[in-house]
């Protein structure tokens, strides 16, 4: 990722140059001393319930509990991607991307993700451009429904909010805007008749 | 809720359900390692932005143009779709700075909930196959994007005040 280096790079640049000029030195010291500590105070509530989120997804996938979830969204994704008819494998695992990503573990959801890409990549006649399944697929993946963020319940709950969970429903009319929004634009650019 | 019918189901069909947490919570400790370095980056140059004050500055210029909307959310928006450990980064600022229940906190609650990192994903996924002609998928996952985080800030706008 050479573009967010250059941003990285760019922002701790500009703010160096900024406290300098403004004789602000000190508060970069404290900053430089402090920021492992700090970010390590917030990671591990993260880390503790990524951990437990993710067993409890797993007890759900080998229940079957996921795999009844994802039946349930199929029919709707074999109408977003009538390419993939011939490709049940590589529906599969694309609704098991989506059913992970709506409890907000991304990171989680990456490898049924990447699997699905590979198996599309099988069937593409040109390598090297993105068929328009793929392109839907990642409009669903990117703007894809959340519906319990669960890493921001918990740094909201660290940071002792009256009420952790209480943006989750506008969070969900948000994200569900923002899907509304992707796959409209993804359906008219990429599926029309010519 | 949901806990409860995972593990009432787990005890009904006879799985060994201790087996698939300790094994799933395991694995959550891999994922961390992979997320906390660029956390960590991103914590550096947000808190030297806002150290030096380049951030209030930024949010004092700011302010006139668009009443209504705390300036750290724009730093937030800017972010999402780049980077997640810069936003969370941001988020987490926010939440030290203004207050977890403030204004901005809820909508950068709510925005950071509603979209993802649509530059990672789409550089992810297709260098993994090793396709390099995108078509229009990186616009359209920034256009939605922008309609989730606007949606976001005007529904904590309306509702949540």
């Amino acid at each position: 990722m050479v573009f967010l280096n250059r941003i990285w790079c760019g922002l701790i640049l500009i703010a160096l140059l900024y406290g300098m000029i403004t004789g602000n030195i000190q508060s970069i010291n404290d900053v430089i001393v402090a920021v492992g500590e700090e970010t390590f105070e917030f990671a591990l509530p993260l880390m503790m319930a990524t951990c437990f989120w993710n067993g409890i997804m797993n007890i759900a996938r080998d229940v079957g509990i996921l795999r009844a979830m994802e039946r349930l969204i199929h029919p709707l994704l074999r109408r977003l991607l009538p390419d993939l008819q011939h490709q049940p494998e590589a529906l599969q695992y694309i609704s098991a991307n989506v059913i992970i990503n709506m409890f907000g573990l991304g990171f989680a959801a990456t490898p049924s993700g990447l699997k699905a890409m590979k198996l599309m990549q099988e069937k593409n006649p040109q390598k090297d451009t993105a068929t328009r399944s793929m392109v839907t697929f990642l409009v669903l993946n990117t703007a894809g429904v959340t519906i319990l963020a669960t890493n921001i319940v918990t740094l909201r709950n660290q940071f002792q909010a009256v009420n952790p969970t209480d943006f989750l429903p506008w969070a969900v009319i948000a994200t569900t805007c923002a899907s509304a929004a992707g796959l409209l634009l993804d359906r008219w650019c990429n599926y029309r008749k010519p | 809720m949901c806990v409860l019918g995972v593990f009432l189901k787990a005890l009904l069909g006879h799985f060994n359900a201790y087996e698939s947490f300790t094994s799933g919570a395991k694995e959550g400790l891999g994922l961390f390692a992979d997320i906390f370095p660029s956390l960590l980056a991103m914590m550096l140059a947000v808190s030297l932005l806002r150290e030096t004050g380049l951030l209030l500055l930024l949010g004092e210029t700011l302010k006139p143009i668009f009443k209504g909307i705390p300036a750290e959310i724009f730093a937030l928006s800017l972010f999402r779709p780049i980077s997640g450990g810069a936003s969370l980064a941001v988020m987490i600022d926010i939440f030290k700075t203004s207050g977890v229940d403030s204004l901005a906190g809820k909508m950068a609650s709510v925005i950071q909930g509603s979209t993802d990192t649509t530059f990672y994903v789409i550089t992810l996924y297709f260098s993994t196959v090793g396709i390099t002609r995108i078509r229009n998928s990186l616009w359209i996952g920034l256009f939605a994007d922008f309609v989730g985080i606007s949606m976001g800030i005007i529904l904590v706008a309306l509702f949540m005040v």
